[in-house]
């Protein structure tokens, strides 16, 4: 043992750089950053915004609108001008986003149900949040109005009846079933709820396996290239045990590294959705639903996810072999990676069951469709389904590994070379 | 004089090609045997055979009594080999380097110091050693692996190409000090197509082309039986 841990101890000496850490620190600084701005654009979007309006109506209708509009956060700033053009001039040439022309005779034209619109200007000044989403909140406010003035003409014309019964005379209760659970609630909310939380486990995953399998490959290639593997070979330690040290270290230091990303990562999204207020009915839903991940359903994920890693450093290995320099290395990792985004994409994008059988197979055949699949096997308690997924990934790595170790104790782990030229192995 | 090494009608194949034909030759304690011939000759197959890298298609190597094909971890334990070339790892600083290889071979902290000290001595590298191995010269490379190859004392030293890509003094430093350890019972197995180099190192020869040994003997043998000045010339006439 003392042996193995000299040997890990070099790797992860040699793999944990100083470029490493300038690279990490500059990922995390990055995300930091966009995730601040986002959130500045957000608080802007959501403070009061200014709104120039030309009411050419003073009627208590048009006077009615305008208040709605303070109740949402919008300050009214009257426009000095008479006429639409000069309005619109003159908006453009202040600070305003947006602008509100109340044609004369509006309040009365309504009241016969008489279709004379407003007119509302949104000057784009960017294409960012704040910049675009004064636009939707005015329409939201013309809707408000829209019902308001109908919801009016109901009541009086049927004193009797709820006029939203009127306008909506079919309405529905929604029910979402998993398993024997039953909520009241909307699929897509749950749905959309579910897929926000869990949509970090695929990057994770994504980002795990091709930071170590880059540095497996590259650890080996680099070790060719330097002419350093020729004299670790004979060095009296088992080529097994080189194998797993460079293995190991690659996991270890992908593992932190990725770490390290996500809590970047976490700055990021927390930047981006920190003042966004979630729905409070729907965690109960959630709740009822048992669609959140208990403790044992993180610990089946994590070995999941290991045992997706342990595959991608044993595949890693085997094509780090094939290597002849740290270049022909980056252009073997390109597998590994088509590998990774064929689940992730798949797991976004389409619903496995729904896939025909032979590409089923093919997709279920690769290793690292297993965990990207767990999250929702988890939840919706597919239990064989992770079970078998993590004996499968188990028994493809014990084959991966029973490969590279009888590749490292032969010639081939220096004459096996993949030559791009002739397009076929050598052994 | 008790034998170390004995290689006896080795054979290796690459496919069709017969790159080793059934090599034989012996290797003494406290001799530097050299392996001389033209590129392609076979020298490094041989010592890569030996080195445990690569395994034989056929034939017999014994060293202390162990045979490779039953015994490969114990000839790594025996034996330090040096490959033509060869580099270190350029993000570990010399010192590092000297620890982690020591590591391997000593049982105790005190035996990895007395190694690490030992190399400390053949490199001369001073303060240098606690820089980066990137920031060192070729010959400063080459002194740092032949320090690392000697410092354990082994049974068996394998040197493929010494002094190769060095320059004139640099590689007069390393030939003395393979001279140097040579004197103090360490056998030496080297190889090198620098026919001069290898009469001024060996005390004895083979002579190597196309996976087949020509002959054997001292470089004064050798260039009695066939009237020559030098083992260049020796070699030549063995051809014919």
């Amino acid at each position: 043992m003392k042996k193995f841990f000299n040997l890990l101890r070099k790797e992860i000496k040699e793999l944990v750089t100083l470029q490493l850490f300038i690279s990490l620190l500059f990922t995390i600084g990055l995300f930091y950053f966009i995730g601040q701005m986002a959130k500045k654009e957000i608080k802007k979007a959501m403070t009061v915004q200014k709104v120039s309006v030309l009411d050419l109506d003073q009627s208590p209708l048009s006077k009615s609108l305008l208040d709605n509009l303070r109740l949402m956060n919008f300050q009214v700033e009257f426009s000095k001008t008479a006429g639409q053009e000069e309005a619109i001039q003159s908006a453009k040439d202040s600070d305003a986003n947006l602008l509100l022309v109340i044609p004369g005779g509006f309040g009365e034209s309504v009241s016969k149900f008489e279709m004379q619109p407003i007119e509302t200007y949104t000057f784009l000044r960017s294409f960012s949040i704040s910049g675009t989403k004064n636009s939707a909140i005015l329409g939201a406010v013309v809707k408000a109005v829209n019902s308001y003035i109908s919801d009016d003409f109901l009541k009086k014309k049927f004193p009797d009846m709820n006029p939203d019964n009127l306008k909506n005379p079919i309405k529905s209760r929604d029910y979402v079933i998993v398993k024997n659970r039953m909520a009241e609630g909307s699929a897509s909310s749950v749905t959309s709820f579910v897929y926000s939380q869990s949509i970090v486990v695929p990057i994770i995953l994504m980002m795990i396996i091709i930071y170590s399998s880059q540095m497996v490959i590259s650890a080996i290639a680099m070790e060719k290239q330097n002419k350093t593997l020729e004299t670790l070979l004979t060095v009296p330690i088992g080529r097994t045990s080189i194998v797993s040290a460079k293995m190991l270290a690659s996991g270890l230091v992908g593992l932190i590294s990725a770490i390290i990303y996500m809590i970047g990562f976490k700055y990021y999204m927390g930047g981006l959705m920190s003042d966004v207020p979630v729905a409070a009915n729907i965690g109960n839903v959630i709740h009822k639903l048992g669609l959140s991940l208990s403790a044992n359903g993180y610990i089946l994920l994590g070995i999941s996810l290991f045992a997706a890693i342990l595959c991608a450093l044993a595949l890693a290995t085997i094509l780090g072999v094939l290597a002849e320099d740290y270049r022909s290395a980056q252009s073997l990792l390109m597998p590994v990676i088509f590998l990774v985004m064929i689940p992730y994409f798949i797991s976004f994008f389409s619903d496995m069951n729904s896939l025909s059988v032979p590409l089923k197979v093919f997709i279920l055949a690769i290793p690292f469709t297993h965990p990207f699949l767990a999250t929702q096997n988890i939840l919706l308690e597919n239990y064989q389904s992770i079970f078998l997924g993590i004996l499968y990934m188990l028994i493809f790595f014990a084959v991966l590994v029973f490969i590279a170790a009888r590749i490292f104790s032969t010639d081939k782990v220096l004459t096996m070379k993949l030559k791009w030229r002739r397009k076929r192995l050598l052994f | 004089m008790k034998t170390v090494l004995q290689v006896d009608g080795l054979k290796k194949t690459y496919g069709t090609l017969e790159a080793l034909k059934g090599v034989s030759f012996e290797v003494h304690e406290g001799e530097i045997f050299g392996l001389i011939g033209p590129n392609g000759a076979g020298k490094t197959t041989t010592l890569r055979i030996i080195s445990t890298l690569l395994s034989p298609s056929g034939g017999m190597v014994v060293l202390n009594g162990f045979d490779l094909k039953k015994n490969p971890e114990k000839f790594r334990e025996l034996i330090s080999y040096l490959p033509e070339e060869a580099g270190a790892y350029r993000n570990l600083t010399g010192m590092d380097y000297l620890r982690f290889m020591s590591n391997f071979y000593a049982e105790t902290a005190e035996r990895s110091e007395e190694y690490i000290n030992r190399a400390v001595a053949i490199a001369e590298l001073g303060n240098r050693l606690d820089e980066k191995v990137g920031t060192y010269s070729k010959g400063m490379v080459r002194k740092l692996l032949l320090a690392r190859a000697l410092m354990t004392k082994p049974v068996l030293t394998i040197l493929d190409e010494p002094t190769s890509g060095l320059d004139v003094i640099n590689s007069m430093e390393v030939r003395e000090i393979i001279k140097k350890f040579s004197r103090e019972g360490i056998s030496v197995l080297l190889s090198s197509h620098n026919m001069l180099e290898v009469e001024f190192l060996s005390s004895r020869v083979a002579l190597i082309n196309r996976g087949i040994i020509l002959d054997t003997g001292t470089p004064q043998e050798l260039k009695e039986k066939y009237s020559a000045p030098n083992l260049e010339v020796v070699f030549r006439s063995a051809l014919q």
